[in-house]
């Protein structure tokens, strides 16, 4: 029943557009029916459009989201450790975290010009935040006596991360990773509009700029639904691999 | 901590960053690295007090900051009226908000070749396009503040006979505050975002264009003094918005 | 034998009764909460409601304050119907820190019902500031309830009561949270305030001993469903005094005879 009332009013105004395109016969550069959307979409699927330049933004972030994340983690868990580091690290963080990762293009531009190698260290830059962040905090706020308990085993460090520290924030650092994917996403389309030529985004503009409107809206839906599946698959894997008692967790 | 220790620990990480200062220094000199790509904070600084001096980098700072905040501000008033009225209303939220939530994934930034087919590349598209994106963050904010009422609230409401609109006006709004502020906060941050990438693609004038063009012509310092200069806007902002965060929630404290 | 009436009174002593229940009778879904409750308070009345959970007694007080409408029966307020909340009826709720706007100072909260009743802004300051006093609370006007004990959360909501003037007073359980020193002193608090002026109170409580110290007569309910076993006159002389008055024979005479008869219903 619910699930009939969301879609009411979006089936409505999909059927009224369609009909006021018919009805004004008007021939846009901007605008396009849902029919043609939905033709333009199955014809770029066919012919490989999308899936190609599916994979190159795919390949950008995922590559930008595991080395910015990756370091991250490293990061995060020295910082988390050894809490003077943290304390003398906290400025340069606080000066550069605000830096947006857009106005890192030219600079990305100028030293690797375009393609992915740029792309994926803009993607890199703008993942790290939020996993050292979150990552940080979720070691910060460990139950300090699961630390006890690891030094009164006298695990080695390495030990301790692996058998204390990790599980016991592993539920935390993957919301930061869920947080962190789509940030890569959305910086790998920014990116590819702004300026880089290759992925969706770069598709998306030509087909802007090249008067091809329901390809543009297609495109444009194609990337809602990609952000959407990629973080509604993370969920699931997040319910799964945690069940409830990691998610009361997470919650705390 | 002690104030003693804490001043302590704060000089010590302002110190561990003009270390790394200094090490980027070194390796601009030393690194092997052609100054064309990576100049020297002293250049890079040279290049951000003469651009301010000479008045161009206010200009462009100016034109920047300017778009960025009345981009956000019509868009965080506009996102404020359309959550209340969408939030107050049990038939709007069953019908109107699963939509919102369609078009929650899709990033900000694809929304400016929409525009741009429909605005072409002139300063109003990105102003468009910017309270497009800023309004977002804030609309989703204030459905769900002004939902989530303790229903206590709601009753006491009802004793008073307070009315819809006053009920409205008088609890469900400022119960909104924290979600709306945080939400005002994330839609700064993508209004900062869009201004710049607008820029970067219009040309129209302001630190994204210029820092693009800095890169164009292998103007390093300059680039790196744009660079600085739209942290420092980021930085700032956050800070300001925090505080006026603090002032407005603290009710909050015990 | 304490004032335990043969028949229960259920009807107010003199003219006119101010509230009627009359053959009451509700339903949650399907599960019955009151059966044919027939009640009247008179004017300047303090009826206290006791009895177990699942009796119906907060029910009842909401029916009264309009927040509920009963499924068979009707209740009345000045011989008409209620058929919502009303302005001289005031409502106060146990949960005081969820009946408190957590964005406004005490005065706010205050000020709050006096913007509900349309007084004018210039006027409200003076009656806040009034209201305040009355409840000890002048010194913590411009606190926040997050900064304000239990106790004084719930005064707050004493003053907001007041503020709308009302003639009747419906409070749920309203010092059930608190420990027992702040329950005494806001006891006295609430007998000394309606003294001057008068209001009636319907009371609903946990707590037996309380419901005599204050009430003039005391409601007995049985649970499930609700229905009056049984009503107590309360003949103890006022003022109230937490140590005379609860060390009097004829306190605990009807403390006996009031713990005998709920325990006799939980059976």
């Amino acid at each position: 029943m619910k699930l009939l009332k969301a879609l009411v009013l979006p089936v409505a105004l999909l059927i009224v557009w369609e009909i006021a395109m018919r009805v004004s016969g008007v021939q846009s550069d901007s605008l396009a029916a849902p029919s043609q959307i939905a033709v333009a979409f199955y014809a770029a699927m066919l012919d490989g459009t999308i899936p190609r330049r599916t994979a190159e933004t795919l390949r950008a972030a995922l590559t930008g989201l595991a080395i910015g994340g990756g370091s991250a983690l490293v990061a995060s868990i020295v910082l988390g450790l050894v809490p003077p580091v943290a304390r003398l690290m906290q400025f340069s963080i606080e000066v550069l975290r605000p830096v947006p990762a857009v106005a890192l293009i030219p600079v990305a531009i100028l030293s690797l010009g375009f393609g992915y190698g740029m792309e994926i260290s803009l993607v890199a830059f703008a993942t790290f935040w939020p996993v050292l962040i979150y990552g940080h905090a979720a070691i910060a706020n460990i139950e300090p006596q699961l630390l006890d308990v690891s030094r009164v085993l006298r695990l080695s460090t390495f030990g301790r991360v692996t058998k204390v520290v990790l599980p016991a924030t592993l539920p935390r650092y993957f919301v930061a990773f869920r947080l962190a994917t789509a940030v890569s996403l959305i910086v790998a389309v920014t990116v590819e509009i702004a300026a880089n030529p290759l992925g969706i985004g770069y598709e998306l503009m030509t087909a802007s700029q090249s008067l091809h409107p329901d390809l543009m809206f297609a495109l444009v839906l194609w990337i809602g639904l990609v952000g959407w599946g990629l973080n509604g698959a993370l969920l699931l894997a997040q319910r799964r691999l945690f069940g409830p008692a990691a998610m009361a967790e997470i919650a705390r | 901590m002690t104030i003693a220790s804490r001043t302590f620990w704060i000089a010590g990480s302002i110190m561990v960053t003009a270390l790394l200062v200094w090490g980027w220094q070194l390796i601009a000199d030393y690194g092997g690295i052609p100054p064309v790509f990576l100049p020297g904070p002293d250049r890079a600084f040279r290049a951000l007090l003469s651009g301010f001096d000479g008045g161009e980098l206010t200009r462009l700072t100016r034109a920047t900051v300017e778009r960025m905040i009345y981009g956000w501000i019509l868009a965080s008033l506009a996102g404020i009226v359309v959550g209340a009225l969408i939030g107050s209303s049990r038939l709007a939220r069953e019908y109107i908000a699963p939509m919102l939530e369609i078009v929650r994934p899709v990033p900000v930034s694809a929304f400016m070749p929409v525009v741009m087919a429909f605005l072409g590349l002139t300063g109003t598209m990105v102003l468009v396009v910017i309270a497009i994106g800023s309004i977002w963050p804030v609309l989703l904010a204030t459905v769900h503040g002004v939902s989530s009422v303790e229903p206590r609230l709601m009753e006491v409401s009802q004793s008073l006979r307070l009315g819809r609109l006053r009920t409205l006006w008088k609890i469900a709004l400022p119960n909104a505050q924290p979600d709306i502020l945080a939400g005002m906060r994330i839609g700064l941050t993508v209004a900062l975002i869009l201004a710049v990438v607008g820029e970067m693609l219009t040309s129209e004038n302001g630190l994204g264009w210029y820092v693009l063009q800095s890169a164009r012509a292998y103007r390093s310092a300059d680039l790196f003094a744009g660079v600085i200069v739209l942290g420092l806007i980021g930085l700032i902002s956050n800070l300001a918005l925090q505080a006026v965060e603090r002032h407005v929630l603290r009710w909050k404290r015990r | 034998m304490p004032n335990v009436s043969p028949l229960p009174r259920t009807e107010a002593a003199g003219a006119t009764p101010l509230i009627a229940f009359r053959g009451v009778s509700h339903v949650f879904g399907t599960r019955p909460v009151l059966q044919d409750i027939n009640l009247t308070v008179g004017k300047s009345e303090f009826v206290c409601m006791v009895g177990p959970s699942g009796c119906g007694k907060t029910t009842m007080l909401r029916m009264v304050g309009g927040l509920q409408t009963p499924t068979v029966g009707e209740v009345t307020f000045g011989g008409k119907r209620v058929t919502g909340p009303a302005q001289e009826i005031s409502f106060m709720f146990q949960d005081y820190s969820k009946a408190l706007l957590p964005w406004r100072t005490a005065a706010g909260n205050v000020s709050l019902a006096l913007e509900a009743s349309g007084v004018p802004s210039g006027e409200r300051v003076a009656r806040i500031k009034d209201l305040l006093g009355k409840v000890g609370l002048a010194n913590h006007a411009d606190h926040f309830p997050a900064q304000l004990s239990g106790g004084m959360q719930q005064r707050v909501q004493i003053a907001r009561c007041l503020a709308q003037e009302p003639s009747v007073l419906l409070m749920d359980e309203p010092f059930g949270a608190l420990d027992a020193m702040t329950r005494q002193a806001l006891q006295d608090e609430i007998l000394r305030i309606i003294e001057a002026s008068r209001t009636t109170v319907l009371f609903v409580t946990h707590d037996l001993e309380e419901a005599i110290y204050l009430g003039d007569r005391v409601v007995a309910l049985y649970p499930n469903p609700g229905r009056i076993a049984q009503v107590f006159e309360v003949d103890l002389p006022k003022p109230r005094n937490q140590l005379t008055t609860r060390e009097s024979p004829a306190f605990l005479r009807l403390r006996r005879a009031l713990f005998d008869f709920i325990r006799e219903g939980e059976a």
